[in-house]
């Protein structure tokens, strides 16, 4: 009599529009490419196959996909508890204006520097979410709309710090100097980008998909974000649960910030950073359908088509930002109820969802 | 004389497979009161739906003074001049009566909203149909009884000759009813007719003139109103006897739950209760008599932790509990069944494991320093789901792929899993088949002899009547009167209280409440 | 101190205001009227941005207006996209305006560097047109105030004047006419309409389109008045703080009329003071629209809050 529904087949049917909307935004790129480049079959094959060519690219592709696991996985903990707090961008800078003071201050000479940076940044972040989520439990204020003003008043603090504080004076430079190589993320595939960051990351997905699914709080989180009322009345504070998942959230963002400015690539801080990596956070918490375990993956995927787009902008006259039109569709697909028009026979033909007498 | 309404042969189902019409016939005459009653599920609701163009019939005819008629949406049932008055009503808070009621039909002046006309068009219409209600204030802020007569005043302002009501009662007093009953004959004098679903057999065969029975999503009878009685109807629509009462209790317990002097307060200040003073003892069923709104609700929120009290002291099993939250109230041994499981009962798209252990994520049985014992979860599920008899595949299984009955088990079954001391149920079979009912009616009384105190509120009055040892009546949030529940207790005279029209002298109550 | 008074108060910064406040009008009149019908347009940036670099490229080719009408037919368009995701293909409103926000800015730097053989910071190559102003030479005429008032309303852009226009349009369709009164009963309460036989989802839509419109008018403006030509990311946050003026308007368009106006002071003064006080950095001017929309988010939030509390609900 007691049955288990069939989560593979959930999971393979969710893989499976994830994968088809990514297909019709490869077809429409295909064509956007083949209309605007004078070479585009050379073009496109870039795009496809350039990530995978050498260890330097490999590199940047794993350093891509560290940076959007961790903002994939901060957007996905606030999206399980139904708020759409989309505050990453700004802790991360934060955050990473927390590591990059303790990499340059005495600490950032000593072993310590790595860690403590982390934490510094994870706890500068998790101040920064714990803001739009208090402004909502006490005053009712849309998260929405305050999260994305905190981040753009983050992202010119930071910058004026790092124009007046941290950059040499008198320079003009927009960067500060650069970290202490103890401050620096060793890599793991040396000369690469491939670094301590991907560990991090991936050490983080199993931290939260370990609260979100083996703890009280999780569950707690779990339910708020499914029905808050119910939430209330089971007696759960539903008003603190959405609190500290920004502020959890936030503390991810953060870390993110520290990865960014303590990793290999950068090893430094400078103004604008993070060139609007963190909202493609978004994306992935979307197709991931919020869930961590998935997010990796899909980083995975979508970060090598960043990566390729990256280089098909240096080595093909088509321009990166072609990539944003495949991004938007793929938001555009998944978040509807997308089918191909083949689907609902197929779907019909396996079932569908269990249902109870 | 052809039938105004003539619907045959419907039939609808579902995309997903659940067939809610089945060769359903109704036939409905001009100028008559025609009641369509069935238990919830029976498919009533889908077939009013279809009358009025909100649902499309896969199979079947629907003809209007003889003609065959499509509704592809309900402008074009509105067209034809039929109008529906929902359950839960349609209106705009906000706005004010007369812009609810001209909403999509407004008199214009180019291409201005003519507010003037509007205004006037509604008072002549509610002075023609004897619905008294003032146009100008926001529907917000007018009781219950008004609005319904805003949502009737909208079918007619649209010329509605055939009047759809979806169980109009629901939110009423006895006396209320009556004065809805007065404007429904009304309505057919000036030649309309009156179509309308309805649960409460009484007042079905008080008002209508003939009636049609649903059961499983057929038609099973067309009778006349004063050819059949109470029980005779309720067999059609269960198809098996149905035993209307329960025991009464044989124990009588330590006092449980005690309240004194409590005042309820709204954010705005205003006054929702005050003065209330009872007691219940384990071992008995206490029933709050109210038309909705009257305080009943608030208490229950109020003794559960939802709500801070202004004033007076509450007390579970001898204890203060006025400053503790939800959680440590639930401690206490009090446990509650909400109105609004889908909204407040429930996490629809978690588990039923989930849902079933969802109460209890603070104590030691199913957590650990934080980290869930997911066996202990799951081997309370099952036994739950055995217990109670949910039908469902198994503890996995999400909550919304269950029926409302189901869902509904979930519910009790988490609330009564740990034997309660104190329970607090309000509304606990609206919406719920007569089969449910019965074993949600039997998980209440068993909690009481093993020794819980209840307390129940419930809009249905033969409910309260039916289940309670006790009974208090609420009225302008105030305790107006106190009963032990006996034979000599009928509907009338609880109507009474709960309109204030009458109060029982203060020596009664006092002894009352014990 | 006085130096920055006598700016402050001079018939050029007014003049200054005006221009700043136009764009940010019309935005916050586009998602006024998206929002008031239950839809958040989020994507009143991308839309902005998306009409700016439309009006630019077809102004080189065709006289101003036509290209002004092409950055509202764009921003229109991107409207009725929208509805389509969110109202056929039940899109959550949020995301499907975040996608387009996306696009706009990936896209139009795509666009631009097509457009201008290759730069895809500016479009400073292509010979964009501009926006006419409205000179009333006639005003210097009139005796005593005649030159004060000549120097205030004269030289505004046309599109200005046409964004006044709006407000006052919108608010005579808001509550003056039956369609305002459904837009209105949709936002608040869906299901009174629709049972009322209203079409919502087509009231939402027309929103949407119209919201783009409005938007696409303030980036007409933004690249054809208050700059020439394009810049990448050159509507700056601006959708976001038309979101902002809607909240400190209290959803009316006239209080968004003057919350727009605020924040119009705001740029402006960020335009100003760096000259007058240069030890002030231009990022703290910067941020202060960003800070204000956030304090008075809070501020309105918890009024509505406490009004929502006051209301009696409608029971059922």
């Amino acid at each position: 009599m007691i049955a288990a529904p069939n989560r593979w087949a959930e999971a393979r049917q969710e893989a499976g529009r994830a994968i088809a909307a990514l297909l019709v935004a490869l077809i429409v790129a295909f064509v956007i490419v083949l209309s605007t480049s004078s070479e585009p079959a050379e073009a496109f094959r870039t795009l496809l196959t350039a990530p995978m060519s050498s260890n330097r690219t490999r590199g940047y592709w794993i350093d891509d996909v560290a940076k959007l696991t961790l903002t994939g996985l901060a957007f996905s903990l606030v999206f399980q508890a139904r708020q759409f707090a989309l505050g990453v961008q700004g802790q991360a800078y934060v955050g990473g204006l927390a590591a990059a003071l303790v990499a340059l201050s005495p600490v950032g000479l000593t072993p310590l520097a790595i860690p403590v940076g982390m934490l510094a940044a994870m706890l500068a972040g998790a101040a920064y979410g714990f803001l739009p989520g208090y402004a909502k439990a006490r005053f009712g204020a849309s998260e929405i709309v305050s999260s994305l003003m905190l981040n753009y008043i983050a992202i010119r603090m930071v910058n004026y710090a790092i124009r007046t504080q941290l950059a040499p004076p008198g320079t003009g430079q927009l960067t500060s100097p650069e970290f202490p190589p103890q401050a620096v993320f060793p890599a793991i595939v040396p000369g690469t980008r491939f670094d301590l960051g991907i560990v991090i990351a991936l050490v983080a997905v199993g931290v939260v998909w370990f609260l979100l699914y083996r703890t009280a709080w999780g569950l707690k989180l779990r339910l708020v974000g499914h029905n808050a009322q119910f939430a209330e009345y089971a007696g759960i504070r539903a008003n603190a649960i959405m609190v500290s998942a920004m502020t959890v959230s936030g503390a991810i963002g953060g870390l993110l910030g520290s990865v960014f400015v303590q990793g290999k690539a950068f090893g430094r801080i400078a103004i604008d950073f993070d060139g609007n990596l963190a909202f493609e956070g978004i994306l992935i918490a979307i197709v991931a359908r919020s869930k961590p375990l998935a997010v990796p993956f899909v980083a995975l995927a979508y970060g090598y088509l960043r990566q390729g787009a990256q280089l098909m902008g240096m080595r093909s006259d088509v321009p990166m930002e072609m990539i944003a039109v495949v991004q938007a569709l793929v938001i555009l697909l998944v978040a509807s109820q997308f089918t191909l028009p083949g689907r609902k026979a197929l779907a019909r033909l396996f079932g569908r969802k269990e249902t109870a007498t | 004389m052809t039938p105004i309404i003539q619907a045959s042969n419907i039939g609808k189902v579902y995309p997903g497979g659940t067939v809610a019409n089945d060769a359903v016939n109704l036939t409905v005459m001009p100028g008559e009161v025609h009641a369509v009653v069935g238990e919830n599920g029976a498919g009533k609701s889908t077939l009013m739906k279809i009358l009025f163009g909100m649902e499309q019939p896969t199979a079947g005819t629907l003809r209007m003074e003889g003609r065959e008629v499509t509704f592809p949406g309900p402008r074009a049932a509105i067209d034809a001049g039929i109008g529906m008055v929902f359950q839960h009503f349609s209106l705009i808070p906000t706005f004010s009566v007369y812009e609810n009621v001209v909403l999509g039909a407004e008199p214009r002046a180019g291409i201005r909203f003519d507010r003037k006309k509007a205004i006037s068009d509604v008072r002549a219409l509610s002075e023609k149909f004897r619905l008294k209600v003032d146009p100008l204030p926001p529907v917000g802020a007018i009781p219950v009884g008004q609005q319904q007569r805003v949502e009737i005043l909208k079918a007619l302002y649209r010329n509605a000759r055939v009047l759809i009501l979806d169980e109009p009662t629901a939110v009423l007093a006895p006396q209320e009813v009556e004065e809805l009953f007065v404007a429904l004959r009304a309505l057919v004098a000036q030649g309309r007719t009156v179509i309308f679903i309805a649960h409460k057999l009484p007042e079905v065969l008080a008002i209508s003139d003939r009636i049609t029975v649903m059961r499983g999503g057929r038609t099973v009878g067309e009778v006349i109103a004063s050819e059949v009685t109470e029980r005779s109807l309720a067999n059609l629509m269960v198809g098996r006897e149905v035993a209307l009462r329960v025991d009464r209790s044989q124990t009588d317990g330590p006092l449980r739950c005690a309240v004194e002097g409590l005042r309820l307060v709204a954010e705005n200040g205003v006054t929702l209760a005050e003065d209330l003073t009872l007691n219940v003892h384990g071992g008995e069923i206490l029933g709050l008599v109210g038309v909705e709104g009257n305080g009943q609700a608030e208490l229950l929120e109020a003794i559960a932790g939802l709500r801070q009290a202004a004033a007076g002291r509450i007390a579970l099993e001898g204890a203060e509990v006025g400053t503790l939250s939800v959680l440590d109230r639930r401690g206490h041994g009090l446990a509650s069944i909400p109105e609004d499981r889908l909204a407040k009962g429930l996490a629809p798209g978690a588990t039923v494991a989930e849902n079933l252990v969802a109460t209890r994520l603070d104590g030691p049985r199913f957590v650990r320093r934080g980290i869930l014992d997911l066996k202990a979860i799951r081997d309370q599920a099952v036994n739950l789901i055995e217990r109670f008899s949910i039908r469902v595949g198994g503890p996995d299984f999400t909550v919304d792929t269950l029926s409302g009955g189901n869902m509904q088990k979930v519910v009790v079954a988490r609330e009564l899993a740990e034997q309660p001391k104190v329970l607090l149920v309000n509304q606990p079979t609206r919406g719920v088949d007569l089969g449910a009912t019965q074993f949600i009616w039997k998980s209440i009384t068993d909690a009481r002899d093993r020794g819980a105190a209840v307390l129940l509120s419930s809009a249905d009055l033969s409910e309260l009547l039916a289940l309670s040892d006790r009974l208090v009546v609420f009225y302008r949030g105030r305790i107006v009167a106190a009963f032990l529940n006996s034979d000599g207790l009928t509907p009338e005279l609880l109507g009474s209280y709960m309109l204030g029209l009458e109060k029982q002298d203060p020596a009664t109550l006092k002894a009352a409440l014990r | 101190m006085m130096e920055l008074l006598v700016t402050v108060f001079s018939a050029t910064f007014f003049v200054t205001v005006i221009r700043a406040s136009t764009p940010l009008l019309f935005a916050t009149m586009g998602g006024l009227v998206s929002d008031l019908g239950g839809a958040l347009n989020v994507a009143l940036e991308g839309m902005m941005l998306i009409a700016a670099l439309t009006a630019v490229v077809v102004s080189v080719y065709a006289p101003w207006y036509v290209a002004v009408l092409a950055a509202i037919a764009s921003g229109a368009l991107l409207g009725a996209m929208m509805g389509f995701f969110h109202l056929r293909l039940r899109a959550d409103v949020i995301l499907v305006g975040f996608a387009v926000n996306i696009l706009a800015a990936g896209g139009t730097v795509f666009l631009l560097s097509l457009a201008t053989g290759g730069d895809k910071g500016t479009s400073i190559n292509l010979v964009s047109k501009a926006v006419p102003a409205a000179h009333l030479d006639f005003l210097a005429a009139i005796p005593v105030i005649g030159p004060t008032m000549h120097s205030v309303l004269s030289g505004h852009s046309v599109l200005t004047w046409a964004a006044f226009l709006s407000v006052f349009a919108i608010w005579y369709f808001l509550y003056r006419t039956p369609w305002g009164l459904w837009l209105r009963g949709v936002g608040e309460y869906p299901a009174a309409p629709a049972a009322a036989g209203i079409p919502v989802d087509r009231v939402r839509l027309w929103s949407l389109i119209v919201s783009g419109a409005l938007a696409g008018a303030g980036g007409a403006q933004l690249a054809m008045f208050n700059y020439i030509g394009f810049t990448r990311d050159m509507t700056a946050g601006r959708g976001f703080i038309a979101l902002g003026a809607v909240l400190l308007g209290a959803r009316h368009p006239v209080g968004g009329m003057l919350a727009a106006l605020l924040f119009g002071v705001f740029e402006a003064l960020s335009i100003v003071m760096p000259g007058l006080f240069s030890w002030i950095p231009g990022e703290m001017i910067q941020i202060i629209p960003f800070v204000v929309t956030v304090l008075a988010l809070i501020l309105f939030s918890y009024r509505a809050q406490r009004a929502r509390m006051m209301k009696v609900p409608v029971r059922e």
